[in-house]
């Protein structure tokens, strides 16, 4: 777990040094003159980020030097199996929803139509059933219904999807 | 006495057939809307403004502005639904709901309770709410205006001071978040100067990101990652989705041990609403702060204390109730919600503000009946649906959870209509997972970033009205008293620590820091 927690707070340490680097020339209160209040726009996110430095040292310092818990981070090698075939699919689904390529109706429906044949193992019909009800009913409640329009695909507006 | 008679007037008014018929439609169509995501109050209200120029012009503006009173508080009940059930947060002011209604529902297996009690609290905030603006609505109106940045400053640090201590475990991780959140809210054009920040270039990062993205990602796409983790993909953990009248007596029994909290948090939320700009969120968060600081139970909070549940929906419902107060007693928007309701006033021909009270008191009056009428309405209907609400977590995992993420993603898009709030969604789902693993509080991070952007610019709104001088923080008595209450509440879990240590008490691995 150590090398975790470790990693996890030098990572927003890094965060915060790149965004104090950024807004540097803002990071103190000024009397010139044409800056309203003394504060230019870098002051409040320069010093947000220090604030999450001076944390980040000193949760990785005190992780370093208390006790940690034995056990590792995932549970076993199947579990980031699981993780990694979750997330992958999920983000392929959400790329394709963008409206130059599958949309939302056609990516929704083929990644719940993939959830349920492939991973929860359900007869292919009923998955297709899934896939197709799903965001029919979707497409009826925001675009019909409530006039809230979402991502359509490269066939739009030859198909109404 | 004065306000008696009108108010009896008012219910008069509100009780007419028609009126009664609009107000029911519009608690149902709230409801509805409410749930789904990416829908809420604001939206549900100016989708069917249009509808309501022509009950007004069939009927009166009374029925019309009854209807839309309606679709808000029934948006307000509904709302809570994602974030009990899915924990991804329909609205806002809901984020506080998902630190302990998920909970309650998850791992506790109580759905219906944790439904409940958000609808009763909802009731009962609104009801005291309801009852200050009826006899308090003009002079609270005056004391808002005495509000400026300095005060309004205080009161955003003084909600995050109450937030640290929801990181009790580890503290440091706690500040660490918040930071990180203000940080993330500082992201694009600075609204005072215009100047860009942190966009490295990007023209996408310029609009800054958006709380409801990330939210969604933190708690409802993460916690999808999580089970997948802890349970293997495809698993959701079941809820039991048997509600019965135990669940409501239950609910009730535990309203009467905290109706003080409840109470309280009416009020606070009545107050936080009636200033102008600032609602529900606010107060919401504030009344979690708060109820949890008062408990004597703070490690159950987080882990589905109905006082975590209760406390911030009284003070969000109060908050909606008191959002109306600078609309009808100073003609300026309260709330998103209230300056949609407010378009509706000029649209039939109205003019919000003190003159509304001479110049039509059956309007100010009849919607002020249909408050206490439309939320009792709505919590009745609630009730009833209670049950079939729950029942949405009895879809079979290989469904729900695809489910779950295409909603996830229908909440993020349908805010600006952009696919880069789906990224973000997908990009903080990660994020919250894993930050969950490494044992960091979210719950502080959210705050910070739904309240960031005020607080900056009431800080430096502030600042520019002392021309630089800090003292207008203490110079204010009620900027000092917050900033000092601040203050010692930040103390208490450092006291706590010293204390601990003094004692020789072990600290628990992983949490340590």
């Amino acid at each position: 777990m150590r090398p975790y927690q470790v990693a996890t707070a030098a990572i927003f340490v890094l965060i915060a040094a790149v965004a104090m680097f950024d807004t540097r020339s803002g990071a103190l209160p000024t009397s010139a003159a044409g800056v309203p209040g003394g504060l230019r726009g870098g002051w409040y996110p320069f010093w947000s980020a220090a604030v999450i430095a001076l944390a980040g040292i000193a949760v990785a310092v005190r992780s370093l030097r208390s006790p940690q818990a034995d056990e590792g981070v995932f549970k076993d090698r199947s579990a980031v199996g699981d993780v990694a075939r979750f997330i992958l699919p999920m983000a392929l689904a959400a790329y394709l929803m963008s409206d130059k390529l599958m949309g939302f109706y056609l990516a929704s429906g083929t990644y719940i139509a993939y959830y349920a044949g492939v991973v929860a193992r359900y007869r292919w019909y009923w998955a297709a059933l899934a896939g197709i009800v799903i965001p029919v009913v979707i497409y009826l409640v925001f675009e019909v219904g409530f006039k809230a329009f979402l991502p359509k695909s490269v066939f739009y507006p030859t198909a109404p999807f | 006495m004065d306000v008696l008679a009108s108010l009896a007037g008012g219910f008069a008014t509100a009780l007419e057939a028609q009126n009664i018929l609009f107000l029911l439609a519009g608690c149902l169509l709230g409801l509805i809307i409410g749930v789904l995501p990416g829908l809420g109050g604001t939206s549900g209200v100016a989708i069917l403004l249009p509808i309501s120029v022509y009950i007004a012009s069939a009927n009166s503006p009374t029925t019309a502005i009854i209807f839309l009173a309606g679709i808000y508080w029934g948006a307000l009940f509904g709302g809570v639904v994602t974030s009990i059930l899915f924990n991804i947060p329909g609205e806002p002011w809901a984020v506080a709901l998902l630190f302990d209604g998920y909970p309650l529902a998850k791992r506790k297996g109580k759905p219906g309770v944790a439904l409940s009690s958000s609808f009763l609290a909802s009731w009962v905030g609104a009801f005291f709410a309801t009852i200050l603006l009826t006899f308090l609505a003009k002079e609270l109106a005056d004391v808002a205006l005495h509000f400026g940045p300095a005060e309004l400053f205080a009161v955003f640090f003084l909600s995050f001071a109450t937030l640290i201590g929801l990181g009790a475990e580890s503290p440091l991780k706690a500040v660490m978040m918040v930071a990180f959140g203000l940080l993330l809210a500082a992201i694009g054009f600075d609204s005072i100067t215009g100047e860009p920040r942190l966009a490295f270039g990007q023209i996408g990062l310029l609009s800054g990101i958006g709380f409801v993205p990330v939210t969604i990602g933190l708690f409802g796409i993460g916690e999808i990652i999580a089970s997948a983790d802890e349970a293997g993909i495809g698993y959701v953990e079941k809820i039991a989705a048997r509600v019965g009248l135990k669940d409501v007596l239950e609910t009730l029994a535990a309203l009467r041990t905290r109706i003080w909290l409840v109470i309280a948090n009416g009020v606070i939320g009545f107050f936080f609403g009636s200033l102008p700009g600032h609602g529900a969120t606010a107060g919401s968060f504030l009344g979690y702060g708060l109820a949890r600081q008062w408990s004597r139970n703070k490690q159950d909070f987080g882990k589905g204390e109905i006082s975590g549940i209760m406390a911030p929906q009284a003070a969000a419902d109060a908050s909606a109730v008191g959002s109306l107060v600078p609309m009808l007693a100073l003609g300026v928007p309260g709330s998103p919600t209230s300056a949609v309701m407010m378009a509706g006033l000029f649209i039939w021909g109205l003019q919000p503000g003190p003159l509304l009270f001479i110049e039509h008191p059956d309007f100010v009056w009849g919607l002020m009946a249909s408050i206490y009428l439309g939320h009792f309405f709505t919590f009745l209907i609630c009730l009833t649906a209670v049950p079939l609400l729950a029942l949405i977590m009895r879809a079979p995992h290989g469904i729900l959870t695809p489910f779950i993420v295409v909603i996830s993603v229908i909440g993020a898009y349908s805010l600006n209509n952009e696919m880069k709030d789906v990224a973000i969604t997908i990009v903080f789902g990660i994020i919250g997972y894993w930050l969950r693993k490494m044992k960091y509080p979210l719950a502080p991070l959210v705050v910070a970033l739904v309240l960031g952007d005020s607080t900056e610019r009431e800080l430096r709104k502030a600042l520019i009205g002392s021309q630089g001088e800090w003292s207008i923080f203490v110079t204010s008595p009620i900027s000092a008293a917050l900033i000092g209450l601040g203050i010692v509440l930040l103390a208490i879990p450092l006291l706590g620590r010293l204390r601990r240590r003094a004692a020789g008490a072990g600290i628990s691995p992983g949490a340590a820091a």
